[in-house]
């Protein structure tokens, strides 16, 4: 069964070590970024791995492609010639504009990882997670979020 | 492909990480059976297989920048050594040197007949240290069990993964209370039930009030103080009624450059909370090093009056390498350091090529006991173990470090009315003060070239997003973008303080209470830039991809 990768938006404290692990692992590609919206909003950016991907039907040389079995969606380093195309169809954002290597800087979830995605093992707080389509159901997420803080909340 | 595991040697909290070497380069991984992070690292944890591959990894002597044979550099380091008595040698250890190399050094200072031994640490975590009379360390098990946890300071930057079990503590029940003192309202500030933003640099005396609240027998006048740290009496009894209602939990407390004015009475006055609340005590801290010998400041003053003429400097290069914080170093006629990294600028004297610490075997101090770290990669050809690098100055067993002063609860009330009458009201200048992120390791992910006002002050100096703006300390100006955000207090300026660009800004200074130097807060100018400048991205690190920048 295919596995999903979920955000506990209660625990991520914007420490950035999934970027970090990423970077570590790429060499400088941020596969996975991270964004800040706001004081209050923030969170890793990362490729949804989207049910009908629009990267996919972008892409004129048929570089990513999206795994039937396992759902991810991928790119070959060797096949693209970084036109940009993907980052201006994704549209939530998570390509990077800047070509590293003169290619798209494009998130597998680690599938040279048994263990799964680097971002997720690494997470400090468990914020992010690797679970199956299955539990998704279970991991409440934002519940937390809402009264957090008394600080933050809406007046 | 061999999986190396090691205990991660970037702070105190213990983390189990690995690296492999996969025939071409080095790179992490994350062993699920670590006891303390289970698999789990910060970003500065997950650099470490950046360090011991970096491009700029310094693997022969530098002398006054060049490069020369390590034959060379030992022949120097000898005919140096012979032309200066031996009380004229001064040794200073500082970050990346373990206690077990610290007590070596210690030893060799006795040998040679010296009294000018160091620590060269002057970050404010090292006051964490000092103890207070009656305080207990906290266990892994007090912090995944807590029901009122009471964070000083940036602790979520300080140890992020640490903050898992405080997180699942926090949620793990509604009546689970967490409060917050800092003088910025950072994101931790958002987790909390309870938060007390002080004026920068006066969170002890909001700290010594609290305690004050918690038992009256110690005698605290806390309207007082509470005036003086800009919090409200109510603010401290809300936090008084978590602390001492009996729940399990403890108190954190993290310090660093450019946010904490009295190092020493910050680190005593979370233990005085702690203490009166009954509760353990951890002090979140990247590097733990013992005083030995004389203080930095004193070693400053032995430079300026001439009796030091051979400085060896080993361990990190703050605030050594900065001519700029630290002149007195030049005064010196002989100067060696060691480092793993090519200085960046070129640092005068001979600088000696060490391995980096995930490269040799240590026993490590971490926040919930001792622990062992392996080697995990091979040593960089070039580079010398500091074993061999100190049999240059001679032969020396290891020595017995002093042990840490103990204090009394009245000494920290006494240090508490001292600092209140120091403490400034605000004014209409502005106040440079330091942030120091978990991300910013030697400025791998962040160049750091914003700070951050809040909108009053931005909406004061007419600035928006697009704004640059010159900030001038006593000791440096840089030209910084500008974010304004409602986490930074008017009358401060925030910034960060990986990079060396950031870190010259801030003086060093002695504190008034403790008598120690440290790195405090300090008042600058802030003036915009009408000039066009191409603001700097906020969020893009190191685009080039080849190599990472050094500072």
């Amino acid at each position: 069964m295919a596995k999903r990768l979920v955000l506990r938006i209660d625990y991520c404290v914007g420490c950035r070590s999934c970027e970090a692990a990423c970077r570590s692992r790429f060499k400088s590609e941020a596969r996975v970024r991270y964004a800040e919206v706001t004081a209050q909003a923030y969170f890793p950016l990362s490729c949804r791995h989207c049910a009908e991907p629009l990267c996919v039907a972008a892409c004129p040389f048929d570089v990513i492609r999206k795994d039937p079995e396992t759902g991810v969606v991928s790119r070959s380093s060797f096949h693209c010639v970084g036109c940009r195309s993907c980052v201006l169809a994704c549209p939530f954002g998570v390509m990077d504009t800047y070509l590293l290597r003169s290619t798209s800087q494009k998130c597998s979830l680690c599938q040279d990882r048994e263990a799964g995605p680097r971002c997720a093992t690494t997470c400090p707080t468990g914020a992010l997670q690797y679970v199956e389509e299955s539990e998704l159901a279970e991991k409440k997420t934002g519940v937390g979020i809402v009264a957090r803080s008394p600080h933050w909340r809406r007046p | 492909m061999e999986l190396k595991k090691t205990t991660c040697p970037f702070c105190l909290n213990g983390c189990t990480s690995a690296v492999v070497f996969d025939g071409y380069q080095y790179r992490m991984e994350y062993p699920a059976e670590g006891a303390v992070n289970k698999g789990r690292l910060c970003a500065r944890g997950n650099s470490a297989s950046i360090v011991v591959d970096h491009p700029k990894r310094l693997a022969y002597p530098l002398l006054d920048g060049r490069p020369i044979a390590w034959s060379e550099a030992e022949n120097l380091v000898r005919a140096w050594r012979a032309a200066v008595e031996p009380g004229q040698i001064a040794l200073v250890y500082s970050r990346g040197r373990g206690t077990d190399e610290a007590r070596r050094l210690c030893g060799l200072a006795a040998e040679l007949g010296t009294t000018h031994i160091a620590c060269g640490h002057i970050e404010p975590e090292n006051a964490f240290n000092a103890r207070l009379e009656g305080t207990k360390d906290a266990a892994l098990t007090d912090v995944e069990g807590a029901q009122a946890m009471l964070l000083v300071g940036d602790v979520f930057n300080t140890s992020p993964v640490a903050v898992g079990r405080m997180l699942d503590a926090r949620y793990a029940d509604r009546k689970n209370r967490l409060v917050v003192v800092d003088s910025i309202r950072t994101r931790q500030s958002g987790f909390a039930h309870v938060f007390i933003q002080t004026r920068p640099g006066t969170e002890p005396l909001a700290l010594v009030a609290l305690a004050g609240l918690l038992e009256e027998k110690l005698k605290v006048d806390v309207d007082v103080l509470a005036e003086a740290a800009g919090v409200t009496r109510g603010q401290l009894a809300a936090a008084a009624a978590v602390l001492g209602a009996g729940a399990p939990g403890f108190v954190g407390a993290a310090a660093h450059s450019g946010r904490v004015r009295h190092p020493m009475l910050y680190s005593l006055a979370a233990q005085l909370v702690a203490l009166k609340a009954k509760m353990p005590f951890v002090g979140f801290r990247e590097t733990a090093l013992p005083e030995a010998g004389e203080s930095f400041a004193d070693l400053r003053k032995a430079l300026v009056a001439g009796e030091v003429r051979l400085l060896f400097w080993t361990g990190g290069l703050y605030p050594y390498s900065y001519a700029e914080l630290f002149p007195e170093a030049a005064k010196a006629e002989y100067r060696v350091a060691t480092s793993i990294f090519v200085p960046d600028p070129s640092v005068p004297g001979l600088v000696l090529p060490v391995i980096a610490e995930l490269e040799k075997a240590a026993t490590a101090t971490t926040y919930w006991g001792p622990a062992t770290r392996e080697p995990v990669a091979t040593p960089l050809s070039g580079a010398r173990d500091f074993g061999s690098v100190l049999e240059l100055f001679g032969r020396a067993e290891e020595k017995e470090l002093p042990v840490p002063a103990v204090h009394k609860a009245g000494t920290v009330v006494e240090m508490a009315k001292k600092a209140g009458g120091l403490a400034a009201p605000p004014g209409d200048g502005f106040l440079l003060v330091g942030e120091k992120k978990a991300v910013g390791l030697r400025g791998f992910y962040d160049a750091e070239e914003r700070v951050s006002v809040s909108p009053a002050d931005a909406a004061r100096l007419e600035l928006d997003a697009d704004s640059v703006v010159r900030v001038t300390s006593p000791t440096a100006t840089r030209k910084f973008a500008v974010t304004v955000t409602e986490q930074v207090p008017d009358g401060v300026v925030l910034v960060g303080i990986n990079v060396h660009e950031n870190r010259v800004l801030f003086p060093l200074v002695t504190d008034e209470v403790a008598g120690a130097v440290t790195v405090a807060p300090v008042s600058v100018t802030v003036e915009k830039l009408t000039e066009a400048v191409q603001p700097p991205a906020e969020h893009v690190p190191d685009r080039r991809g080849a190599a990472y920048p050094v500072n």
